[in-house]
């Protein structure tokens, strides 16, 4: 059977942002279990973060050998070509971005033309994720994830559209967010720490969140202005208590 | 350098000394840029270690993190006398200055005499091309091509890379170039070869050109640079001293 192509961009969350609360990490890993194996293959790449070393530890600590099978590539230290990190990309359930410089990011994936080879990926049904910088990279055009001026900048595209991350975390983000929509970046979707947008080939298929309180938004030019629309978020972490209730 | 300084060396300041009293500043602003690392704390850290005490202004900028602490770029660097490039990935340290129009940045402060220096990658950026291995083999890449002709580095420490070298060279794939030891640095004035300077007395770069299809290595001899006057013995001491001082605080004492 021919897996579907799927993306699950947070707009912050995950063992990176939320120790203790592995429900983002828990429902990736589930979408990767999924394709039928029970110890997915996991790899990820900290590449966003200049392959920091607390950051690949900690990433082997939240993705024990016991529920899958983890391995990263780190592009700074690379020991083999590029078909060979083609190849280990494709081999994967699930392929998870870490966080960082989303600049930085796109600037070194280029470089190693990882960028066509997680196209190829996800066409082939890898489920990918990722936070922050690992959610923007997906999408056509996104806002920096910086602190203070966030500016526009050039994704992978595999998802049409832009994408804000961190929505909640500073005031600044969404009158930023909104001028740059209203200045011509094409619509999109705007995502709190802890939410969590779920994409079924090019459709968005869901909106989960870690966070009862998380938001995510679509964002979009309406007249002169600019309209946001609170899109429905499902939390996670009341699943299994309200589950029995609605069956009965 | 094909190697060298602070994060190769840390018990031999000569090429960092060298480095630092080029520019005529008393104190000299020197700004590390050490992004070929991935902009690693470890290699900032080291850069500290090893200029914070001395006489000149230190700074980094990471560009990984201009998120959580920005650096108006050009600004920054161009008011440096010194611009220290470490060493890493040479494809990422490319891809990454282009990304951030570092590329720009870093010939107007060339122009304006701003003193580039670096080691490994941040020594093969500054010319045409460089052997890089930060893809899993050797392999020729493109620099910024301030300096004409080729570069390759770590010439005696990673063995493997001056057969490639004298092929790509041999077969016309690389301009003419230098072929340079751990230890021993390339110092150009403009776009000439200046002085060759070494940090240890094995140290030696070469110059490798192409002759009827055939690499020909001509062997350097650099200028020894003089140890840093009590600096072996300076250092050791004074960290047995804070040991002592912090032992006595917790009220023992090693013996």
């Amino acid at each position: 059977m021919r897996r579907p192509r799927q993306i699950v961009a947070f707009g912050g969350g995950g063992f990176s942002m939320e120790a203790g609360n592995p429900l983002l990490d828990d429902y990736v890993l589930g979408l990767a279990a999924a394709a039928g194996r029970d110890r997915p293959k996991v790899c990820f790449l900290p590449t966003a973060s200049g392959d920091a070393d607390h950051y690949i530890v900690r990433f082997y600590r939240h993705f024990p050998a016991s529920r899958c099978e983890p391995s990263h590539v780190s592009l700074f230290r690379r020991d083999c070509g590029t078909d060979d990190v083609r190849a280990h990309l494709l081999d994967q359930d699930l392929v998870y971005v870490g966080g960082g410089s989303v600049v930085c990011l796109m600037g070194v994936l280029r470089a190693h033309r990882l960028d066509v080879a997680l196209r190829e990926a996800w066409e082939a049904g890898v489920v990918l994720c990722g936070l922050s910088a690992g959610s923007l990279c997906w999408f056509e055009e996104a806002m920096t994830g910086y602190h203070g001026a966030s500016r526009p900048v050039q994704g992978m595209g595999l998802i049409a559209g832009s994408n804000a991350v961190h929505y909640d975390k500073e005031a600044h983000r969404r009158p930023a967010y909104h001028l740059a929509i209203g200045g011509g970046m094409p619509a999109g979707y705007a995502v709190d720490d802890g939410a969590a947008l779920h994409f079924v080939g090019d459709s968005l298929e869901r909106v989960v969140s870690s966070r009862p309180e998380a938001c995510a938004y679509r964002v979009e030019t309406a007249g002169d202005g600019v309209m946001e629309l609170p899109l429905p978020v499902e939390y996670l972490g009341a699943a299994q208590h309200v589950a029995p209730a609605l069956a009965a | 350098m094909g190697g060298g300084g602070f994060t190769m060396e840390p018990g031999n300041p000569a090429l960092d000394d060298y480095v630092r009293t080029l520019p005529p500043a008393r104190e000299p602003r020197i700004c590390l840029l050490p992004t070929a690392g991935g902009d690693s704390e470890e290699q900032i850290r080291a850069f500290h270690a090893a200029f914070d005490g001395q006489l000149c202004e230190p700074t980094h900028v990471s560009l990984f993190r201009l998120g959580s602490r920005p650096v108006p770029l050009h600004e920054h660097l161009l008011a440096q006398d010194v611009i220290y490039v470490g060493g890493g990935s040479m494809v990422n340290l490319l891809a990454l200055w282009r990304a951030h129009a570092l590329d720009v940045i870093l010939r107007e402060a060339w122009q304006v005499g701003i003193v580039l220096a670096g080691l490994s990658a941040g020594s093969m950026c500054w010319f045409e091309y460089g052997v890089t291995n930060s893809i899993g083999r050797p392999a020729l890449t493109r620099g910024l091509g301030l300096l004409p002709g080729s570069n390759s580095v770590h010439y005696d420490g990673e063995p493997e890379r001056r057969p490639f070298y004298l092929e790509a060279v041999a077969r016309g794939d690389a301009p003419a170039g230098w072929g340079v030891d751990d230890g021993a640095g390339l110092l150009f004035r403009g776009t000439r070869l200046a002085e060759v300077v070494a940090s240890r007395p094995a140290a030696r770069a070469y110059r490798a050109h192409a002759v009827d299809g055939v690499a020909v290595e001509q062997a350097i001899e650099p200028r020894l640079l003089k140890a840093r006057p009590h600096a072996d013995g300076l250092a050791p001491l004074a960290v047995e001293e804070m040991r002592a001082l912090s032992a006595a605080r917790r009220g023992f004492r090693r013996d």
